[in-house]
């Protein structure tokens, strides 16, 4: 965050340099969706989507030092709100929203208590309970959720006046739920809440003497959380038009860390990466070996967190670094140093980046264990 | 147990209110380790107070245990108001800061967000003056600059990037932006350089002398934070063995070599 931006430059030179970025980073976003084919727009679509969870799930694993294994529930009950709102009152797909985020940042309170008790593992632990808990309940409440068949509503129609297709519209609609999203936890944490949240990891009792309350931080950490994985999960259901109980196993919790970790920790681009990640390396997988694509999944994630401990985000930063200094020695280099910024916090370009990444290091770990 | 002496030039030029901190019959300690065994003394309002002590003699405990981090027995009053079982959140919202050992500055912040969470308390819109809080925090925040310059040059640097020195200084600046009536020390010259720990007493002087904040500072340099403080209380094992105002214990070479490790006389001249 700003200490991060402070050490890359002074004054006006950041400024300038991190607007261009930004419009650069738009200019890409609004205009993917009109170069590429429906189902790369879709996947783009999930990207954003996920990237919303892990920015939540950022706020409290990277910048508040807690831990969650459940945030795949908070993004279920984000899914099923809108779900059941659909099928059983038929409101808007507009009105879902609010509905999902302040149920799940209600949730998130109460799953709050635990963490003020517990930290670390065994906080993992009860989270992690929540995870493994929501499908049967899910499963148990058929007359609401339509048990394991599950509940198909509709997707999001791309109205006559826009003259997009289905996909783009959708995928527009999505890229503003995420700017917003994103937008919001960047200024949450240079809020005073966040600052207090930074404090709190840096240094909890000095902190407390500081006069922050550790419980009613703590909490509100989680809620916020769950608020980001409850919106994502409710515009997960915009886009694909169905939930079950199958689709939110606890797999989902952990893969939603493990996006987060391999994105990079306390990153603001972090959790966009950390999302592509997730989208991408599967299907990837599934090329390299048909026979266990869980194995190469976990082979990668290995891989790039030996080559880049800080996640993708830190892997960025230090190849910008680098750039940078090569760059200040043969060009200006203005022009070019934003290059490699762009790409991150641009929509990655379908299935190329993140492999191209990993792949040459893929050996290493493996010698490693021989 | 050493009643303090009531009345003295330098204490009762700094206030009429000798009470301003009182503490009676204070035991704390660390579940079985009774570190505290029963202080009685007295802060006026203004005052710089000096503990002063060998290591392990319960000089940080006693500070914590004003503060709020180690549970107490006995009284504790400030302004007349029961400071003991409150938690550090609660002591920190009766304008208690506390200046932990080893700084406790939030390295991954800047210079300049670490200010602003000793602000944290401040949410008012509206202050009695007038103004609002929003300015008189930014106020503040010139305040503390100007008290400590280098803090103004770094002010968007990583905290973690500092020196121990500029650190000590923001932790200092830190606890001022709560604007406390009470401000605890603890080892502000705790590996620092003698010439860094010198610059740092005097701005406590001068933010003692100028905001009228009451300061209690923790040292086991004795000669520094004699110079600077108006009353000194000397620890040795969890008691109280002398007190009295700073000149006295000055000159009471042979107590002071006894149980501070130092002779104070030869450096009575400063």
């Amino acid at each position: 965050m700003s200490t991060i931006t402070a050490t890359l430059g002074t004054g006006r030179a950041r400024r300038l340099r991190a607007t261009l970025t930004t419009l650069l980073a738009a200019g890409v976003a609004l205009g993917a969706p009109f170069y590429f084919a429906p189902f790369q727009v879709f996947q783009l679509t999930m990207v954003l989507l996920y990237a919303v969870a892990l920015a939540g799930l950022n706020l409290l694993v990277g910048f508040g030092g807690q831990i969650s294994l459940g945030h795949g529930a908070f993004f279920a009950a984000g899914a099923y709100t809108a779900a059941v709102m659909l099928d059983r009152y038929e409101t808007g797909h507009l009105a879902t929203l609010p509905v999902a985020a302040v149920g799940c940042f209600l949730l998130g309170l109460g799953f709050g208590v635990p963490a003020l008790r517990l930290r670390g593992l065994y906080l993992a632990l009860v989270t992690l309970a929540f995870a493994v808990f929501l499908p049967p309940l899910l499963k148990r409440l058929e007359p609401v959720t339509g048990g394991s068949m599950g509940l198909t509503v509709d997707k999001l129609q791309a109205p006559a006046w826009s003259g997009l297709a289905e996909d783009q519209w959708t995928y527009f609609v999505v890229l503003a739920v995420t700017a917003v999203a994103l937008l919001l936890a960047r200024n949450l944490l240079r809020s005073r809440v966040g600052r207090a949240l930074l404090a709190m990891r840096d240094n909890e009792s000095a902190a407390e003497v500081m006069g922050v309350r550790l419980s009613l931080h703590k909490t509100l950490a989680f809620a916020w959380s769950a608020l980001f994985a409850g919106v994502s999960g409710c515009v997960y259901t915009w886009v694909i038009g169905f939930v079950s109980p199958d689709s939110f196993s606890f797999v989902l919790s952990i893969t939603l860390l493990a996006g987060l970790v391999v994105g990079g920790l306390a990153s603001l681009y972090g959790p966009l990466l950390g999302a592509a990640f997730v989208m991408y390396v599967p299907s990837v997988a599934q090329d390299i070996s048909d026979a266990a694509p869980g194995v190469v999944f976990g082979l990668l994630i290995i891989a790039v967190m030996f080559v880049a401990p800080t996640g993708l985000a830190g892997l960025a930063g230090r190849l910008r670094g680098v750039a940078a200094s090569r760059l200040t020695r043969t060009t200006p280099p203005a022009a070019d140093d934003r290059t490699p910024d762009s790409e991150p916090s641009a929509s990655p370009a379908p299935a190329d980046p993140a492999p191209v990444d990993a792949e040459p290091v893929g050996a290493q770990p493996r010698t490693e264990k021989d | 147990m050493t009643e303090p002496a009531t009345d003295s030039t330098e204490a009762a030029q700094a206030t009429a209110e000798p009470d301003f901190l009182k503490v009676a019959g204070l035991h704390a300690g660390y579940g079985q380790a009774r570190v505290v065994q029963g202080l009685d003394f007295s802060v006026a309002r203004g005052e710089v107070c000096a503990i002063l002590g060998p290591n392990g003699a319960g000089k940080t405990t006693t500070l914590r245990a004003l503060c709020g981090m180690v549970r107490g027995r006995g009284s504790v009053t400030l302004n007349g108001t029961e400071l003991l079982g409150r938690s550090p959140e609660q002591t920190a919202r009766l304008g208690v800061a506390h200046v932990p050992e080893g700084r406790g500055t939030f390295n991954d912040l800047t210079v300049e967000e670490n200010l602003r969470v000793g602000a944290h308390l401040r949410t008012g819109r509206w202050r009695r003056d007038g103004r609002t809080e929003r300015t008189a925090v930014a106020a503040d925040l010139e305040r503390v600059y100007g008290y400590f310059p280098k803090l103004r040059q770094r002010s968007r640097q990583a905290a973690g990037s500092l020196s121990g020195g500029e650190q000590q200084m923001l932790a200092i600046g830190r606890a001022l932006m709560l604007r406390p009536s009470l401000l605890l020390l603890d080892e502000p010259s705790l590996g620092l350089a003698p010439l860094v720990t010198r610059e740092l007493f005097e701005i406590v002087r001068a933010v003692n002398e100028e905001e009228r904040t009451t300061v209690i500072v923790v040292e086991q340099n004795a000669q520094l934070a004699l110079d600077v403080a108006h009353r000194a209380h000397v620890l040795e094992a969890g008691r109280l063995v002398l007190s009295g105002p700073s000149q006295e214990i000055r000159e009471d070479g042979q107590v002071a070599e006894v149980y501070l490790g130092v002779s104070v006389r030869s450096g009575k001249g400063g």
